[in-house]
């Protein structure tokens, strides 16, 4: 404090500088930022155009910005299947959320274990943790394992165990947990006399929200995106997930176009699969959602970010 | 021996108990099936006594099954491309999101700030399918974006999907586009954990905004960086197959610079199916993964033993 | 050093788990063979057969087999529970659960989704020649023949194949717009030669038009049989030497790559051939003029509807029996079946009872479709809820005809087949087992310059060579000649009988 005191105004106006970067700087950072976020949102702005092109237009046109014709067709189509659609959206809400906490609870527990020091086996189970992440013994025995040890087949569970450990995740939060949680705050819950989850809970949490909050949006998003343990684990139709879904149809239509030549699969296939332009369509509907839960998530960056300054 | 055990399984109850539910987790999921890795040395038949008795009675083959990843002119190929685009994903990766997260953490205004995070995360939504299709209304020879700007200044239309020149730089730059966003949401969390008083306390001593990233920021990410950085290692020899099948269009003529391990083993056993020779490709990578996290943990140990990742 | 102890200590555990995890399976489907075999001798408890099939999943499948069931259990005691995995997923899952040991008892098959022949070879299905004599006498009086002899792999019978086309005959398909508008002669076209005029015409007058329409599948047709399709190893057809050769290095494949290149230089191919995976967009539009597609009779019709223009077709080729037209849909008994026996006596009612065919296809009477003739059905509206693909669900002639369809359409199904010419190798399958290394080298090759050369987008003068070399280099040579052994070893078994 005495230092600005004897250099003056110069350094008043150089003090505020230092919270913030200077005019010119934040143009420039805004504009990267911007037109990078412009680069990535832009595609999307052209898939939800797409949904939204007549088929025909877009068969002799191709994709256009502006197209010459609008239409409302592929929505009208995707929803005429109507409660499949919202089955669909059920499944996928009903995973996300019951799996994203699920896992949120194991990672923390896990990687907090072997965050700490006075844990005698952390290495060993690191180790077992790390090991995971680089074999994997394929899809066949998994399958197995699920099936005939579990019994998981049809069941939504097949949706959410196989996502919910991570040992990518566990690493992260441990290190975050280390580099963010400070040993003196859990020697003082031991002095305290509270038990290891006791301290865990109303010591460490608080302070790894941004952390765990991190954890929770990769896990919310795998979840969402998940396809392929549903293609996997589920006949029922009415337990099929959103991206599922859509994936049946992406590789379907691949399936067809590889077999064009065998006329029996071609005229079979004629039986309506949908268009381009109502593919688009169940995108925009499976992506929409989990963009507005994203700024849930990043409330409680900011929220962790504040408990963690008025702790110190 | 086996009371200092016991006594110290007592002493680290509560830590047991904390890891038992995801190291179960492990076993079933992660460790049970590693058994199927036997196939790679199997030429499997299926036999109606279930799995494991065909795996077990099906015929030994040594090392049969990993030939066909080395013994062609397309081994050098594979290799090559797949290790050259993971070490640039995995650099350019890093440098990109740290920037990114880091610019944002700056940015004055936090509601544009996260305005941008939210448009930065969309393209992880698109499959490769879509971002395949995307990159074709760019390059498409007749009709496609590029090629229209550059009739429109008098230039001659280039033949995106059949010439290698350009494809090393658009993979690279699909890659950063679609993963960015994502992974400097890590970094983002690991800024905002950083005790704001640091920063406070070189303010005071006098120290610009720039120095403060330098001297702060930066060293406290280490750790997160080292840990990302070494899993990225152990994922080396695996490419990401949609990358380098849908958004090049699968077009042969681009193979010199688009084909890896991943496509090369898709497009070899299209027709076959051999069980063996596909746990042979996937036993492969994990090593080969395997020993370099091995090797660079160790020499992470070396310097700085809490960045370790074991 | 313990803590390598310890992770040796685990992995012994793990191996242990999964032994026991071993014995559990497998003790598990003891009980069930023992209780099936029970039931089946007191002949009191129908049984219960799971059928995996490939198609888009139905709404009302399971209404549908509910009524099924109901009158299999009348005929033959058992019921069936159909499980529909979707077109694209069909190879991969069914791979899967094979290899699992899913229960299963029929599975759908072919030779372009989950492979009948190399799935065959490992084990997946039941060798069904006892069955077949056994039960199966409706099947070998209803269906032709050739489809039988030429599904044998090894000698063997292992599913049992839907009677419907069975030559495979290329086609030239003609938007009859335009060549009514251009009055173009359609009636000499045959060879690849053959309709350069045309194209010339079409491309002269509407230069926005793609005159041949193809995607990157595209191969021009040469007179020979591919022993793995597009694959380079190839016999030639009428020949009676059974040489197995590189198709590139033939003369008929050159001239024909050479005029590949001359269309595409014209303009008549589209730019992006080798890369375009779909043309259904362009062909809709109706800017084109002729494509190659497979035909089967009546298919001119189909066409025409699904683009809303009419459409001719006249042969590019002769209709050929071959080994890939013959296994173009079969239904095969899993090698894990509890109820082999039950599952042939359902292959053989569903394969000779028009009312089960016609159930299974089509759906409930009244329900899903109404009838309105002796063979005659309409559907309903409900049947969008239960829309099948027929070609997969076995014998395609006993199906009732629809509105539109001819009198006569099965009598021309049946004309059709009998002008087919078997292929000189029909029958025969290459067992790869020995050529895996290279045959994985010699599939990347094939993709790397078999587009880009048959839709003419590269100057065979100087591609040819090449990719004649890099085949080569990836060990053709070795494949060619093991399949050449092969297969003198199986003509010379043939010939004996």
């Amino acid at each position: 404090m005495s230092n600005v005191q004897v250099s003056g105004v110069a350094v008043k106006t150089k003090k505020r500088n230092f919270q913030q970067i200077t005019k010119g700087w934040n143009v420039i950072f805004n504009l990267i930022a911007g037109i990078f976020a412009f680069l990535c949102v832009f595609p999307f702005l052209f898939v939800v155009i797409i949904s939204f092109t007549d088929e025909k237009t877009l068969a002799t046109d191709g994709y256009r910005i502006i197209p010459a014709k609008w239409s409302l067709e592929a929505y009208r189509y995707v929803f005429q299947t109507g409660d499949t659609l919202l089955r669909s959206y059920g499944v996928t809400i009903l995973v996300t959320v019951i799996g994203t906490i699920v896992s949120l609870i194991m990672i923390s527990l896990y990687a907090y274990a072997i965050s700490r020091r006075s844990f005698a086996y952390r290495r060993f189970f690191s180790l077992f943790a790390v090991f995971t992440m680089l074999f994997s013994g394929g899809m066949i025995p998994t399958y197995i394992v699920v099936t005939q040890l579990l019994h998981l087949k049809d069941s939504v569970w097949a949706l959410i165990l196989p996502l919910a450990m991570n040992a990518f995740y566990i690493m992260i939060l441990r290190t975050f947990y280390l580099t963010s949680v400070p040993d003196a705050i859990i020697e003082s819950g031991k002095i305290d006399g509270a038990g290891e989850f006791r301290i865990f809970l109303r010591l460490v949490l608080p302070l790894s929200l941004p952390g765990l909050a991190t954890i929770g949006l990769f896990s919310t998003l795998g979840y969402w995106n998940d396809w392929f343990n549903a293609l996997l684990y589920i006949d029922d139709p009415n337990k099929v997930p959103l991206q599922s879904m859509l994936m049946r149809i992406e590789s379907s239509i691949q399936f067809i176009q590889q077999n064009s030549a065998n006329s029996s699969i071609s005229l079979a296939a004629l039986q309506s699969l949908p268009q381009d332009t109502a593919r688009m369509a169940m995108v925009v509907l499976a992506t929409v959602p989990i963009i507005f839960a994203y700024p849930f998530f990043q409330r409680y960056f900011v929220q962790g970010l504040t408990v963690g300054s008025v702790k110190e | 021996m086996g009371g200092t055990f016991f006594r110290n399984l007592n002493r680290n109850k509560a830590m047991l108990l904390m890891v038992l539910p995801g190291a179960l987790w492990f076993l079933c999921f992660s460790y049970l099936p590693l058994v199927g890795t036997i196939a790679a040395f199997k030429q499997y038949r299926f036999s109606r006594q279930g799995f494991l008795y065909s795996l077990v009675h099906s015929k030994n083959v040594g090392w049969d099954n990993f030939k066909f990843l080395f013994s062609t002119d397309a081994a050098w190929t594979i290799t090559r491309n797949t290790l050259f685009y993971n070490i640039a994903f995995i650099f350019l990766g890093l440098v990109c999101s740290v920037a990114m997260a880091i610019l944002l953490s700056e940015l004055v205004n936090k509601k544009m700030a996260k305005l941008y995070q939210t448009g930065m995360f969309l393209p992880y939504f698109l499959s490769w399918v879509i971002v395949g299709y995307f990159a074709f209304s760019f390059l498409s020879l007749d009709r496609g974006l590029l090629n229209h700007i550059l009739g429109s200044f008098g230039g001659k239309s280039l033949q995106w999907y059949s010439d290698p020149t350009y494809w090393p730089y658009i993979l690279v730059l699909v890659y950063l586009w679609k993963s960015v966003g994502y992974s400097s949401v890590v970094y983002l969390a690991s800024i905002m954990g950083i005790d704001r008083s640091l920063y406070e306390a070189a303010m005071i001593d006098g120290a610009s905004k720039w120095q403060q990233i330098r001297s702060i920021t930066l060293p406290l990410l280490k750790p997160i960086i080292i840990i990302m950085t070494l899993l990225a290692v152990g994922k080396i020899f695996y490419a990401d197959f949609g990358l380098f099948y849908e958004v090049p269009r699968d077009s042969g003529t681009l193979y010199s610079v688009t084909n890896v391990i991943d496509t090369y083993v898709y497009r070899g056993l299209k027709t076959t199916g051999e069980i063996g020779m596909s746990t042979a490709a996937g036993l492969y990578q994990s090593v080969v993964g395997f020993a370099l996290v091995m090797i660079s943990n160790f020499v992470v140990r070396k310097m700085d033993k809490d960045s370790a990742l074991f | 050093m313990s803590n390598k102890k310890r992770l040796g200590a685990t992995l012994t555990a793990v191996t242990a788990l999964s032994l026991v995890l071993g014995a559990c399976g497998s003790s598990g489907s003891n009980n069930n063979a023992a209780s099936s075999a029970s039931g089946s001798s007191s002949s009191e408890k129908p049984v219960n057969l799971i059928w995996y099939t490939i198609g888009t999943p139905q709404k009302d499948v399971d209404k549908v087999m509910a009524e099924v069931s109901k009158y299999t259990k009348e005929k033959i005691n058992a019921t069936v529970t159909m499980k529909m995995i979707d077109w694209g997923d069909y190879q991969q899952k069914m791979q899967v659960l094979v290899a699992s040991g899913e229960p299963m008892d029929i599975m759908f098959t072919s030779a372009g989704g989950f492979d009948y022949v190399q799935n065959a070879r490992k084990g997946a299905f039941l060798q069904i020649d006892d069955l077949l004599d056994k039960y199966g006498q409706g099947i070998k009086d209803t269906i032709d023949p050739a489809f039988l002899s030429g599904t044998k792999v090894d000698g063997h019978n292992y599913g049992i194949p839907a009677n419907k086309e069975l030559p495979q005959l290329e086609v030239w398909r003609f938007n009859k717009n335009v060549v009514d508008k251009y009055n173009l002669d359609i009636s000499n076209v045959r060879s690849l030669e053959s309709i350069e005029p045309l194209l010339k015409k079409v491309k002269e007058n509407e230069p926005t038009f793609t005159p041949f329409v193809m995607t990157k599948d595209y191969v021009p047709y040469v007179p020979y049989d591919y022993l793995i399709t597009n694959l380079p190893m190839a016999v030639k057809l009428d020949s009676p030497d059974h040489k197995v050769v590189d198709i590139l290095e033939t003369d008929e494949m050159k001239q024909a790559l050479e005029t590949m290149h001359k269309y595409y230089t014209a303009g008549y191919v589209a730019p992006e051939a080798a890369t375009t995976g779909s043309t259904t967009d362009l062909e809709s539009t109706g800017k084109w003029l002729l494509d190659r597609a497979q035909t089967q009779p009546l298919a001119d019709n189909v066409w025409s509807a699904s683009f809303g223009f009419p459409v001719v077709s006249t042969p590019a080729s002769d209709p050929i029996i071959t080994n890939t037209s013959v296994q173009g849909s079969i239904m095969a008994i899993s090698a894990n079946s509890e109820h082999p026996e039950k599952a042939m006596q359902f292959l053989n009612l569903l394969n000779t009872d028009p009312v089960l065919r016609n159930m299974v296809d089509s759906g409930i009477e009244g329900v899903h479709y109404e009838k309105t003739g002796d063979n005659r059905m309409k559907n309903l509206p409900e049947s969008k809820n239960y829309d099948m693909p027929s070609y997969s669900l076995g014998n395609n002639m006993l199906l009732y005809l629809n509105e539109n369809d001819p009198d006569d359409k099965w009598e021309q199904f049946k004309k059709f087949n009998a002008s087919g010419v078997p292929s000189p190798i029909l029958g025969f399958n290459f067992d790869t087992t020995k050529v895996a290394t290279e045959l994985t080298a010699v599939q990347n090759v094939k993709e790397q310059f078999w587009s880009s050369l048959m839709t003419g987008t590269v100057d065979p003068a100087t591609y040819l060579p090449k990719a004649i070399q890099q085949f080569k280099n990836a060990g053709l040579d070795k494949i060619i000649a093991e399949a050449q052994t092969q297969l003198d070893a199986w003509v010379a078994a043939n010939q004996q009988k």
